[in-house]
């Protein structure tokens, strides 16, 4: 029972039991606010009845030329309300917004190299590994750079895998 | 511009580079010999100066830096041929920004603005400014002359958004107004200005009526009062015009030029909704302009809302009908759905009044209205368009149409049709599709409350006898086992049940949490595991038997239980919150906090998670730990404060209006929050504590702080380490504002109390503290309004501690002061009078007047009245009569009035009280390993009223002994010197003995034996033989992990399975006990050291 609407800072009092989560990051205000004042409609959250917080999905979308793409930056759904392909809800939403509003050419992630279960569902949602970027999250652990081709990208040639992996500062965006 | 041709504020560009590079690299002293070299060659170059300021701020020379601004500015004003560039501007705005002057950098962009009116650059840089001290009447005027000279939309738009936010800011004034008007509290009305200077339209206003009011204090207050609510009123009236101004400004642009962003859409139609002009914004909409909205659902919603809102429900449930077919499992607008087909307006009109932290858990409805007949086609068309949607979505996860229908059953139950029996059909139908899901008893929950206690506990058995028929998938029958557990504990069955009943079913659901374990075995360890949540629901009913039996053992079990399940799998966030919360209730608060950091708790996390330790934290020894806790927080909040304009400013520049309004109101709720403003209380009384020991006496020359707040008194002794301390902070002025202003602050309450454990609703009750009763639900709204009070008075009474601390030093310093060479000009009559002004706010605070508390505290010093007197206060009473001796020392009004000379009368009172509750405190304690205990009014009576009485004493000391370069005047000192000095003597006495008992029973408890503290903590759970009693839950732990069966388990939880021992256990609580316990020796020991030091320096005078 999902109301998916626009993501707002009181939300952000709300999110507690979604965050507590140990693989969701509780980023910084600025973070947060740069994200909403730049791309409001990457950021929506899902509400339950009773208007409990049910997972959220953060984004922005950038990039030139053939590399304009939607990206995600986090998204995480509470424990209780896992399993019911609500992560699944929320990527559609945001592969459609890049999609049709935006008209990017494809959709990126990135997730740890170990996070099996969570490379596992955007497989499953048609995302590919693009590239492995190395010791990408605190220098320590690699991250995969996952992409998805939207209807702009006819060819689908911005998610032809790479060959070699990357470093973290070879990347276009941080 | 001046950066057009190469240069830099004047300066050209391969000059500057070096500079911005050693910035930007912190290399700043290269920086500042870069800047040195620019100088020489352009000394008078405002850019120059102003790059040269930001490198000093950065690194720390405020005072350096704030003076070259100044310079910089002036020459940047003097100088006519001098360009006005943007870049200087802002670089200086940079500083001043970082110096705390924001009005400094504004008026440079006011300067440089009225001489070149048109530059498009330097407005928008004033526009910032204005964003920056949000005066939105002054956001509005500048936008305003950009829309005109640029004509373009988005300005336009940056002035609909400055008048919307003036809106919210009238309305706060008035009701502040309001409230003040019927208390007629004279010591509020400065804060009115605050309040009032916030919308700048009603400032000047405002003022002028205030200062009617100094210059004619025969003008009643009240007076004064209803004068400025009628002015608000009429600015309140103001505020209806300023919208419909913006709506004028708005459709005269889009006559001309139309409107090409989909906020700016957004904005009008919500100046539209806010002016009530329903059919006007539903006309816009549904024109060419609708289409700037491109996702389809988006404008349904819009269009929705305001039908319903203009009354037309037929076409809103149209409308919510095409949303529902696109979006079939939106709860929410389903209810919008059913609202307009039973002409219920409820969902929309309590969306203003509702707290968007705190939503209520129950949909909001009326009974409904419409005739019989109408009634029963309206819900047999919602019903027959329900039905149809689950037969076109046939998904297993698209809930809402199979709880609509449940909906339906509770609208026609409220309407007096329909029966219970239907509801608990609706319910059984939807348990045997959704039964399994983790969420299902939060769905539901709202229904059960609409069922007597009789038709719950029928749909309960009802649900218990087919539960196994619904399902042969293992997890799904797992889930669904879980779901029933949760609702007994919904529907309130557990208060009902005995003890050996709740025993039967805290094993029931452990044992099923153990043979579910094989169903987890090839999941990945960072997934949660099937069945997680019956140690939760296992842990509540263990201490619910710990509180209704007092078993000691109940409690270590229920710990035992969830150390148990983190073994098995660390990330379970649930449980850590529970130990958070029983460590800390047992009296190991290390532990506890060890486990609330295993949470991460950080950023805005700290806001609404810190509740679960911070209050624990304040009374406890852990001081290190305390300050960082406090310091990360006030770090967090006060950067935000302070970057929260720039992102304002950065919602404007991408055009997302909506942000705007979201990020002003949203700081200003977190600027309310109770606790912030608590913490900001604790954060410096903590750092008195700290440095209670430390008076260390030392000439300084006192600071231009001091002198402006105290030019009229200069004591000539200074104390540099606590002193110092009190000096960084005003010597406590700041914080008595803050006290005379919280009685007009409405608080904001942003703590997530939904992750609290049943037994501790809000951080203020602990059932567990007092005997059983049966509770069930405890209504959010009350306690909101409890808590409001609580805190306000908290805030009030504390924020007064740093000056009447301050005050005391003075005042016992002073009392002797005759005995040293002293040609300073204290004013002792002044001290006296405030300290005596504190003394009866506090004793207010404590619900008593000035003489009834010193009645009091007489009282229970001579035995007249019992030690329940002060209630739960005593720490405030013991420091009232801490501060009260303090004040007796220079004002010798009690001494007169009983006799006694120099108040030694008053000294016995307070070591007499100081050691009667500290040595009580101490015997009455008992051991960790027996039962919960808590050493924190222990800690609070040596850190508090004991601390600050040794302050006075050291104060005393320290000006009767002749300090560093002064000699004793020839001569001996007076009887009544000598009479006091006695009274220190004894006092110091006092303190010394008490804090020897405290510290040889902190010593006994850390010296136990180890081994014996570990083995009593697990006799309690390890009665065998015994049909009742603790212990059970523990066996069925110590049965699996006894014969592990790998290949069933897997690898992953068969380890953990191996790892647990519950001796472990027993130990890590024995030795967090202790570490609590070494902390608070430790604090003892060096007050000790410093009482025996002053005994020395006492034998020598």
């Amino acid at each position: 029972m999902t109301t998916i609407r626009r993501f707002c800072c009181n939300d952000l009092l709300r999110f507690a039991p979604v965050n507590f989560d140990h693989l969701t990051e509780t980023f910084n205000m600025s973070f947060y606010m740069t994200y909403l004042a730049r791309w409001p409609d990457y950021f929506h959250v899902a509400e339950a009845p009773g208007s409990k917080i049910m997972g959220y999905i953060m984004g922005k979308v950038e990039g030139q030329g053939e590399s304009w793409h939607g990206h995600v930056t986090a998204v995480t759904v509470a424990t209780e309300y896992r399993r019911q392909q609500l992560a699944k809800k929320l990527m559609n939403l945001l592969e459609d917004i890049s999609d049709k509003i935006d008209k990017a050419y494809f959709v990126d992630l990135f997730v740890r190299a170990s996070n099996t279960p969570a490379i596992k569902m955007y497989e499953k949602l048609g995302y590919v590994i693009y590239r492995r970027v190395l010791r990408y999250y605190s220098g320590e652990e690699d991250g995969l750079d996952m992409r998805k081709a939207l209807s702009r990208d006819v060819e689908k040639k911005s998610i032809i895998p790479l060959k070699r992996p990357v470093t973290p500062d070879e990347l276009e965006y941080d | 511009m001046a950066s057009k041709f190469g240069l830099a504020g004047g300066i050209p560009e391969r000059r500057v580079r070096p500079i911005w590079d050693a910035i930007d690299s912190r290399q700043f002293k290269t920086a500042l010999k870069h800047c040195a070299t620019v100088l020489t060659k352009f000394p008078n170059s405002p850019y120059a100066l102003a790059l040269k300021a930001l490198v000093l701020e950065r690194m720390g020379k405020s005072e350096e830096a704030l003076a070259i601004c100044l310079n910089s500015k002036e020459l940047l004003y003097k100088n006519d041929a001098l360009l006005m560039d943007d870049l200087t501007l802002s670089t200086l705005q940079i500083v001043f920004q970082r110096l705390d002057h924001l009005d400094l950098a504004t008026s440079c962009y006011e300067h440089a603005c009225g001489k070149f009116p048109n530059n498009m650059e330097l407005m928008m840089g004033l526009f910032n400014c204005y964003v920056r001290e949000y005066s939105f009447v002054k956001q509005q005027q500048t936008s305003i002359k950009m829309y005109k000279l640029a004509g373009e939309e988005r300005f336009l738009l940056w002035a609909v958004c400055s008048i919307q936010l003036q809106d919210p800011f009238i309305i706060d004034a008035l009701v502040w107004v309001a409230q003040n008007l019927w208390s007629g509290n004279p010591r509020y009305y400065l804060l009115m200005v605050v309040a009032a200077q916030q919308s700048n339209l009603v400032a000047a206003a405002l003022h002028n009526v205030l200062v009617s009011h100094l210059e004619y204090p025969c003008l009643l207050f009240s007076t004064c009062m209803e004068r400025l609510f009628c002015l608000i009123v009429f600015c309140g009236n103001g505020g209806e015009k300023l919208l419909l101004l913006a709506e004028g400004l708005i459709k005269k642009h889009v006559a001309s030029h139309s409107l090409h962003e989909p906020e700016a859409l957004i904005v009008y139609l919500s100046i539209l909704e806010q002016q009530a002009k329903y059919s006007d914004a539903l006309e816009i909409l549904s024109g060419k302009l609708g289409s700037l909205l491109m996702i389809d659902v988006d404008k349904l919603r819009i269009q929705g809302r305001l039908l319903a809102r203009s009354g037309d429900y037929t076409t809103g449930a149209n409308i919510y009908q095409k949303i529902l077919e696109q979006c079939p499992d939106d709860w929410e607008c389903f209810l919008h759905y059913i609202g307009c087909l039973l002409e219920d307006d409820s969902s929309w009109s309590n969306e203003a009044n509702s707290d968007p932290i705190h939503p209520p858990k129950f949909v909001e409805c009326k009974v409904s209205h419409l005739a019989d007949e109408l009634f029963d086609s309206r819900i047999s068309t919602a019903s027959a368009f329900m039905q149809k949607l689950q037969e076109d979505t046939n998904n297993d996860f698209i809930r809402c149409p199979h709880l609509a229908m449940v909906e339906i059953e509770r609208r026609k139950h409220l309407r007096g049709k329909g029966s219970d029996d239907d509801i608990v059909e609706g319910l059984m139908q939807y348990f045997s599709k959704f039964g399994h899901l983790g969420c299902f008893s939060a769905d539901v929950e709202m229904f059960l409350q609409v069922l007597t206690p009789h038709k719950k506990s029928e749909f309960m058995q009802k649900l218990m006898e087919t539960c196994n028929s619904f399902t042969e998938v293992p997890t799904k029958a797992l889930g669904q086992s879980i779901t029933i557990f949760k609702l007994q504990e919904l529907v309130g069955k557990v208060h009902n049940l005995s003890v050996v009943e709740l025993e039967r079913s805290a094993m029931q659901m452990v044992e099923s949490f153990c043979k579910a374990l094989p169903l987890s075995r090839d999941l990945d360890p960072q997934e949660s595991m099937h069945g997680e949540e019956l140690l939760s629901l296992a842990c509540n009913l263990l201490v619910q038997l710990f509180w209704r039996t007092r078993h000691f053992g109940y409690f270590v079990e229920v710990i035992m239980l969830l150390e148990f399940g983190l073994m098995i799998r660390r990330y379970v966030w649930q449980y850590k919150i529970l130990l958070v919360h029983l460590y800390s209730h047992l009296g190991a608060t290390s532990l506890a906090f060890e486990w609330y950091k295993s949470l991460d708790v950080k950023n805005i996390l700290m806001e609404t998670a810190a509740n679960h330790i911070l209050p624990q934290m304040l009374v406890s020894p852990l001081w290190a730990d305390l300050n960082n806790l406090l310091r990360d927080y006030l770090r967090f909040m006060d950067d935000h404060f302070r970057e929260s304009a720039d992102l304002t400013f950065l919602a404007y520049r991408h055009r997302n209006y909506s942000k705007v309004i979201e990020f002003v109101q949203f700081k200003e709720r977190l600027q309310r929050s109770n606790q912030y403003l608590l913490a900001k209380v604790e954060a410096p009384i903590l750092q008195l504590k700290q440095n209670a020991d430390n008076l260390e006496e030392e000439e300084v020359v006192s600071s231009a702080l001091q002198e402006a707040y105290f030019s009229v008194w200069s004591i000539t002794t200074r104390y540099i380490f606590f002193q110092g301390i009190l000096e960084s902070m005003s010597c406590g002025i700041h914080f008595v504002e803050l006290s005379n202003e919280i009685g007009s602050k409405t608080l904001t309450f942003n703590e997530d109390l939904n992750t609290r454990p049943w037994w501790t609703p809000t951080s203020e009750k602990n059932y567990l503290l007092g005997p059983f009763e049966g509770i069930s639900y405890c209504p959010q709204e009350k306690l909101r309004k409890e808590r409001e009070e609580s805190v306000r008075r908290v805030v009030e009474k504390r924020s007064l501690l740093p000056r009447m601390i301050y005050l005391s030093i003075q005042s016992g310093s002073a009392s002797l002061k005759e005995n040293v060479e002293y040609n300073g000009s204290v004013s002792v009559p002044k001290i006296s009078s405030e300290l005596k002004f504190f003394l009866e706010r506090y004793a207010n605070v404590l619900g008593s007047s000035f003489s009834d508390a010193i009645e009091v505290i007489m009282g229970v010093y001579n035995g007249s009245k019992s030690s329940e007197a002060f209630g739960s206060d005593e720490i405030n009473w013991i420091n009232f009569a801490v501060f009260l001796n303090a004040w007796n020392l220079i004002s010798h009004e009690l001494s007169q009035s009983d006799g006694q000379q120099c108040g030694r009368g008053v000294w016995h009172v307070v070591d007499t009280l100081l050691n009667k509750y500290i040595l009580e405190k101490t015997k009455s304690m008992e051991s960790i390993t027996h039962s919960p205990r808590s050493i924190t009014a222990l800690v609070q009576l040596i850190t508090e009223p004991l601390a600050w009485h040794g302050l006075v004493i050291q104060s005393c000391v320290r000006s009767s002994i002749p300090s560093g370069k002064k000699k004793k005047k020839g001569g001996s000192a007076d009887h009544s010197t000598s009479l006091l000095l006695d009274a220190v003597r004894n006092s110091t006495e006092a303190l010394c003995s008490v804090v020897e008992e405290v510290a040889k029973w902190l010593k006994e408890q850390i010296g136990r034996v180890e081994d014996e503290n570990i083995e009593s903590i697990l006799s309690s759970i390890r009665k065998e033989g015994q049909d009742e009693g603790p212990g059970k839950v523990f066996q069925v732990i110590e049965r699996v992990t006894s014969s592990i069966n790998e290949a069933e388990f897997g690898d992953r939880i068969s380890q953990g399975l191996k790892s647990w021992n519950a001796v472990d256990v027993a130990r890590k609580i024995v030795n967090g006990d202790s570490s609590a316990l070494s902390e608070f020796l430790q604090i003892c020991e060096l007050k000790l050291k410093s009482f025996k030091a002053l005994k020395q320096q006492l034998a020598q005078v």
